[in-house]
């Protein structure tokens, strides 16, 4: 299990023996079921979670509508981050889709941890840098690509994903409306037999 | 020569007043970071980042106003309005040292207090606290922009439009109409009738 840590890691950092240790010991693993909340509506969010099997989902109530803001697989992290890093109360919630195994990092033993280790510090810049970034691709990807590119994109990255997640959460996720979704799930398949649906 | 590094103290004197509304920093520790920035100077309607450019500063805009915005199909896209106290770059480049899709240009003659990215990992590296110093920077950015994220999804045009402009009372006169719908993501002919709304509300 710690490979799949090692591996997100060793994207940001080359992490020393001990301080990788350090993280290890400080880390909980948590299972849970699916459509469990992990965090809700106006905590602190105590969290980063890091998924080692399973699906999870953050959105946020928009009137009654619930809005997906991110879909998180194996290998990815997912926490109201915002709550998380600043101690804000969450905007979001935290849920899973499946069961779900994470490995997580309660914010008071990363702190400690950040005071004794000056590469997890780091690493904990790298990533609130990283997230910070995400939000500005999603941003620009908004603004580049239309709905029907937008669905075509997210489907060759996260082909598993359209099996495991509720289309009505795919819809939200990618901001489409249902009717127009299954319109689009069609020229998938059309597509998929042809030839590899996008260049 | 008096002058000009007087001019310059004061913009770093502004520049501490920025930082300590969000970050525990005090005058000690800034002035060892002093040495690592720039102030710049620009004129208004000046480009600072093009596309396809790599951005090698991360700024605070001690007086002035500078866009952030990117060009689409449908028209130009203003992402970003900064001024005084707001950190601005165009982040994906900066960080990434990748070309930069967005384009940053002044709306008025413009005071920035910049650090060039390669000070910026020499800080990094050498200087104690300076990661937690790091970490407070991009939380804060971070922080700004998830509100903005969420704003665009979850708040009505109407209720964006009223909130902005309450908040920032003097952008509706800083801001020409047409890159402040863009940036509120409202059609221009909403924007005139939101605009005429405000002006019966006095």
């Amino acid at each position: 299990m710690v490979a799949i840590l090692q591996k997100y890691i060793d994207q940001f950092i080359d992490l020393p023996a001990e301080e990788l240790e350090a993280l290890i010991n400080s880390i909980e693993v948590r299972s849970v079921d699916k459509k469990v909340r992990l965090t809700d509506l106006n905590e602190t969010e105590k969290y980063l979670y890091f998924v080692i099997k399973g699906l999870a989902r953050k959105f946020f109530y928009k009137g009654k509508e619930e809005v997906i803001t991110q879909l998180a697989k194996e290998g990815e992290l997912v926490s109201s981050s915002v709550s998380y890093f600043s101690g804000a109360p969450s905007g979001y919630i935290v849920e899973t889709i499946e069961p779900t195994t994470f490995y997580s990092l309660h914010r008071d033993r990363a702190e400690q941890l950040y005071s004794r280790y000056p590469k997890l510090e780091r690493l904990s810049r790298l990533i609130i840098t990283e997230l910070f970034l995400q939000k500005e691709m999603w941003e620009l990807e908004r603004i580049r690509y239309n709905t029907k590119e937008r669905f075509l994109r997210f489907m060759t990255d996260n082909p598993e994903l359209f099996q495991r997640v509720p289309q009505k959460y795919l819809a939200s996720y990618l901001n489409i409306k249902p009717e127009t979704f299954s319109r689009l799930k069609h020229l998938l398949r059309k597509k998929n037999s042809d030839a590899p649906f996008l260049k | 020569m008096g002058d000009k590094n007087n001019v310059a103290r004061d913009c770093f004197d502004q520049l501490l007043t920025h930082l300590q509304r969000f970050i525990a920093i005090d005058r000690d520790a800034f002035e060892v970071l002093v040495p690592y920035l720039e102030i710049r100077r620009f004129e208004k309607k000046q480009v600072l980042v093009n596309q396809g450019e790599i951005d090698d500063y991360l700024s605070v805009v001690i007086k002035g106003l500078v866009r952030k915005y990117v060009p689409s199909p449908k028209g130009q896209v203003t992402l970003q309005l900064a001024t005084e106290g707001h950190f601005v770059q165009s982040e994906i480049s900066y960080h990434n040292r990748v070309p930069s899709e967005v384009i940053l240009e002044t709306l008025e003659p413009t005071t920035l207090a910049s650090i060039h990215y390669d000070n910026m990992q020499l800080v990094l590296n050498t200087m104690p606290g300076a990661e937690t110093l790091g970490r407070a920077i991009i939380m804060q950015m971070f922080i700004k922009k998830d509100a903005r994220y969420f704003d665009q999804l979850k708040v009505s045009t109407r209720d964006r439009f009223l909130a902005y402009v309450n908040n920032h009372p003097h952008m509706l006169q800083r801001v020409p109409q047409k890159i402040f719908a863009s940036y509120l993501n409202i059609k221009p002919e909403t924007f005139s009738r939101l605009k005429h709304l405000l002006l019966h509300k006095k």
